[in-house]
């Protein structure tokens, strides 16, 4: 910036802005890998959950979850529920009250907007055919 | 009162360059409907077309505020994506909407097809005005009203530069790696939502990448920046690592693929590629692009986790010999 004439700075600014501007309705703005499942949760008046890959491959790496626990590599494909959690089986591995929070601290998963389709955000299915996944 | 809420906007907008008139749903439109609802993206109504209007009005505005606010399955956000909008103003935006179809619609009020051919003999003064908003409006040009509406946005400090700007499409900076109330899936009227960590406070020393979460994950657990469990509870397990490269002869001109063993058994058990979605074995496997954009094959996680299938050159690196000789001289064997 410094440097250059008092014109092109309020050039570069009007462009960031129009940029700004220009974008600011991009609604698929969600973290890459976000999984949203939403398999029984609207039926039940509950929000949909959402499982944010980028948090837990921090901590885990994928055989923790897709191998050891089972998780199958399919959003809303591993028939999970709360009975199932509660028992031990899918998040209840972890998320028991010793290794993570526990199933008390429902709105920590149930944080979708209602509605939300089960998908994974940002995949390229997603960007490629939105149509196809919304007539599911 | 119909009349007047019409022409006055138009009028000031005109004759004061749209600056004294401040319109909250003008405003709206400018800044977030606009970006759809003028070029009809995703199959948005039009601003000022009525045919792309006159089948949705059929059910009431009531019912077109109700759309505007909560979204429809069609393929439009809630708010149309800009979630700090009052509802006021969305109502209102969709009133500024309403206006320029009812005007056209008024001007030829049996044959709303023909409205846009109408509108330019009553506009041509007001395009005429402004041929810098023809210029910024190639999509729908020919449509007076569009034309008109790009006046007031030009003149009220809005820029031209937002429809032909560069990347029009792509996520901007400002955009990438929400927080999680920002994120356009999360309820942001959800307590939990709040509570919920931000991606961005967690990539802050990770090394970064070009796609995805736009962190270098692979890197990230060679420079010993993150140190994710391999075992739920034992914290020491280690993986076990395989460091094996195959490497796949691909079609045409693109680089042949290298995959790698050792940066995906970091990650990953056997168990969880073999033999489900790769036979070990050389050459029974078919994998295309095709497959992988449909999310088979590598694209069970590349394209939804694993870095994205933009990044062609990770995979793709090995480059093709080049053998032009081959044909014509065998002997070099």
């Amino acid at each position: 910036m410094i440097g250059r004439s008092p014109w092109q700075r309020w050039f570069a600014i009007l462009l960031a802005f129009a940029a700004i501007v220009a974008f600011d309705t991009d609604d698929a703005r969600a973290e890459y890998g976000d999984v949203v499942i939403n398999n029984y949760s609207d039926a039940a008046g509950m929000r949909p959950a959402i499982f944010p890959h980028w948090f837990h491959r921090v901590r885990f790496r994928c055989k923790v979850c897709h191998a050891d626990l089972g998780f199958k590599f399919k959003a809303g494909g591993n028939e999970i529920n709360m009975v199932k959690i509660i028992d031990g089986q899918f998040c209840g591995a972890c998320h028991n009250g010793e290794l993570a929070w526990s199933v008390e601290n429902c709105n920590l998963c149930h944080s979708a907007k209602p509605g939300t389709p089960t998908q994974v955000h940002e995949s390229t299915i997603q960007k490629l055919a939105p149509a196809a996944l919304q007539k599911k | 009162m119909k009349i007047e809420r019409v022409i006055l906007p138009v009028l000031m907008s005109v004759f004061f360059g749209g600056a004294a008139f401040a319109d909250a749903g003008k405003d709206l439109y400018n800044k977030t409907c606009a970006v759809c609802h003028a070029a009809g993206i995703a199959g948005a109504p039009r601003f000022g077309n009525a045919a792309d209007w006159q089948p949705r009005l059929a059910g009431g505005t009531a019912r077109l505020y109700a759309s505007a606010l909560k979204g429809t399955a069609k393929g439009m956000p809630a708010k149309g994506g800009n979630l700090t909008a009052s509802d006021g103003d969305v109502k209102a935006a969709v009133d500024f909407m309403l206006a320029s179809v009812k005007k056209t619609a008024s001007a030829s009020p049996a044959k709303p097809a023909a409205a846009p051919a109408a509108a330019p003999v009553a506009a041509a003064p007001k395009a005429a005005a402004a041929p810098a908003a023809m210029a910024a409006a190639p999509v729908a040009a020919a449509v007076a009203p569009v034309a008109k509406i790009d006046a007031t946005a030009n003149t009220s400090g809005a820029s031209a530069a937002d429809i032909n700007s560069f990347n029009r499409l792509l996520k901007p900076i400002g955009k990438r790696n929400p927080p999680p109330a920002e994120d356009g899936i999360h309820d942001p009227a959800n307590d939990g939502t709040l509570v919920l960590m931000a991606p961005l406070a967690a990539y802050g020393p990770l090394p970064k990448s070009l796609a995805g979460n736009r962190v270098n994950w692979v890197k990230a657990i060679d420079e010993k920046k993150i140190n994710p469990r391999w075992d739920r509870q034992d914290a020491n397990a280690a993986p076990v690592v395989i460091d094996l490269n195959i490497v796949r002869e691909v079609k045409g001109s693109m680089p042949d693929v290298v995959y790698p063993h050792k940066q995906h058994t970091e990650w990953l058990d056997c168990s969880n590629c073999h033999p489900a979605i790769f036979v070990p074995q050389k050459g029974a496997n078919a994998i295309s692009m095709a497959a992988i954009l449909l999310g088979e094959k590598c694209g069970v996680c590349h394209g939804k986790v694993a870095f994205p299938v933009s990044e062609c050159r990770l995979c793709h690196s090995k480059k093709k010999e080049f053998r032009p000789a081959q044909a014509t001289a065998p002997a070099t064997k």
